[in-house]
C-alpha cells in the first residue's frame, strides 16, 4: 500500500468530486443557517401560502369585514351621508385592504425563499462571526417586510385610506425594507471580498 | 470542534421535478408571448363555438364586452400559471431542503417531501386547467372545476406540509 498524507480518509468519488465541481475556486460545502432562521423563513412562506388561500376561499367574508370596519370608523374614512360618494369611498377602502392581502402573500413567498437562500450564503461564505450574526440579524428582519402589507390592510379600514397607508409605510415597510435592501447590500459586500481575496495570487 | 451544520439535498426526482417546473413556467411565460395572438384567436374562437356557456346574445356592443372580460381571464389564468411555477419551483428546492436536513423520523420526513412536492408542483397547473377551461365552460364553472380538481387538494397539501415543517423545526428549536 503506498504511504497516505495525513487526514486522507475521502473516497476516491469525493475526491473526484472536489477536484471538479468547482473550477478555478474552492469547493464549499452549503452550510445551514441557524435554525431560527430557518424557522423564520418557513413560517414566512407558510403565512404567504396561507393569506393567498384565504384570499382566494374567503374573499366575499373578506369583503363583507372590510365593509363592516369601513362603517364601523365612519370619520375616518370621510363618510358623508351621500349613498353615491359613500359607495365609492368604501370601494376604494375594500380594494386597498384586498390589495394588502395580495401583496402580503406575493411578498412573503419571495422574502421567505430570499431569507432561505441568502441566510445559507451567509453560513457558507462569510467567515467572521460576528459579521455573520449581524448579517442574520438584518436579513431576518428584512423578511418580516411582507407584514407590513398586513398593517397596510388593516390599517386602511382603521384609520381610513392615506392615514392607513401612511402608517405602514413608515413604521413598517419602511424600516424592514431598508434591513432588507441592507442585509442584501452587506452580503454583496462580503462576497466581493471573498471574490477578491480569492483572486489574489497566494504567497509562494 | 463541532462541524458547523450542513444542508442535506432532497432526493434527485425532487429536484428534478422543481427544475422541470420552472422551466415549464420559462416556457409558458415564453409562449404567452410569442403566441399571444394565436392564443386569444384560439380562445375568442372557442367562445364563439359556444354562446350559450358565455351568455352571448347575438348583439355586438354586448357580446364584444363579454368576450374581453373572459379573454382577460384567460390571459390572467396564463399569467398565474406562469409566476406560480416559477414561485413554487423554487419553494420546493428550498422546503425540501428543509425537511431533508431537519426532519429526522422516518414515515414524516418522505411524507413531507412528498406532500411539499406533489402540493407545489400540481398546485400552479390548475391555473392552466382554469384558462383551458374557460372558453369551454365559462369563467364560473372553470374556476370551480379548477378550485375542486388542483387548488384545494394540492394547495391544501402544500399549506399542511408547510406547517407541519414549521412545527418540526419549532420542535427542534425549543428542545435544543
Amino acid at each position: 500500500m503506498l504511504p497516505q498524507a495525513a487526514r486522507n480518509d475521502k473516497s476516491a468519488a469525493r475526491c473526484y468530486h472536489l477536484a471538479t465541481s468547482a473550477p478555478g475556486g474552492n469547493p464549499i460545502e452549503l452550510r445551514r443557517p441557524p435554525l431560527a432562521i430557518v424557522l423564520v423563513a418557513v413560517l414566512v412562506m407558510a403565512l404567504g401560502e396561507t393569506g393567498g388561500a384565504a384570499l382566494s376561499q374567503l374573499r366575499p367574508s373578506i369583503d363583507r369585514y372590510a365593509t363592516a370596519r369601513v362603517n364601523a370608523n365612519p370619520e375616518a374614512h370621510g363618510i358623508s351621508g351621500s349613498a353615491e360618494y359613500d359607495d365609492e369611498v368604501r370601494s376604494r377602502a375594500v380594494y386597498s385592504a384586498e390589495a394588502g392581502l395580495s401583496f402580503f402573500h406575493t411578498h412573503a413567498e419571495g422574502l421567505g425563499l430570499i431569507l432561505f437562500f441568502t441566510s445559507t450564503l451567509v453560513a457558507s461564505v462569510v467567515a467572521g462571526r460576528r459579521v455573520r450574526a449581524a448579517l442574520y440579524v438584518v436579513l431576518t428582519a428584512g423578511s418580516l417586510f411582507p407584514l407590513g402589507y398586513l398593517v397596510y390592510g388593516a390599517g386602511v379600514l382603521e384609520l381610513g385610506r392615506e392615514a392607513g397607508i401612511e402608517l405602514a409605510e413608515r413604521w413598517v415597510l419602511m424600516p424592514l425594507g431598508s434591513a432588507a435592501i441592507a442585509g442584501l447590500t452587506a452580503l454583496a459586500v462580503c462576497l466581493a471580498a471573498r471574490a477578491r481575496a480569492a483572486s489574489r495570487p497566494s504567497p509562494p | 470542534m463541532r462541524e458547523p451544520p450542513t444542508w442535506r439535498l432532497p432526493p434527485v426526482w425532487v429536484l428534478l421535478v422543481a427544475v422541470v417546473l420552472i422551466v415549464c413556467a420559462e416556457v409558458g411565460g415564453a409562449s404567452m408571448s410569442r403566441f399571444k395572438i394565436e392564443l386569444t384567436r384560439w380562445a375568442r374562437g372557442t367562445m364563439l363555438t359556444h354562446p350559450a356557456v358565455h351568455g352571448l346574445v347575438g348583439v355586438r356592443d354586448v357580446d364584444e364586452r363579454i368576450l374581453d372580460e373572459a379573454l382577460v381571464k384567460f390571459d390572467a389564468g396564463l399569467r398565474l400559471f406562469h409566476m406560480h411555477a416559477e414561485g413554487m419551483g423554487l419553494v420546493i428546492i428550498a422546503t425540501t431542503t428543509v425537511a431533508a436536513t431537519l426532519v429526522r423520523t422516518a414515515p414524516a420526513r418522505p411524507l413531507i417531501i412528498s406532500l411539499l412536492t406533489v402540493g407545489g408542483t400540481c398546485y400552479p397547473l390548475g391555473y392552466l386547467l382554469w384558462a383551458a377551461l374557460i372558453p369551454y365552460v365559462g369563467l364560473e364553472r372553470g374556476k370551480a372545476i379548477a378550485e375542486w380538481l388542483v387548488w384545494i387538494p394540492f394547495g391544501g397539501a402544500t399549506i399542511v406540509a408547510l406547517w407541519w415543517l414549521a412545527g418540526v423545526v419549532a420542535l427542534r428549536l425549543v428542545r435544543r
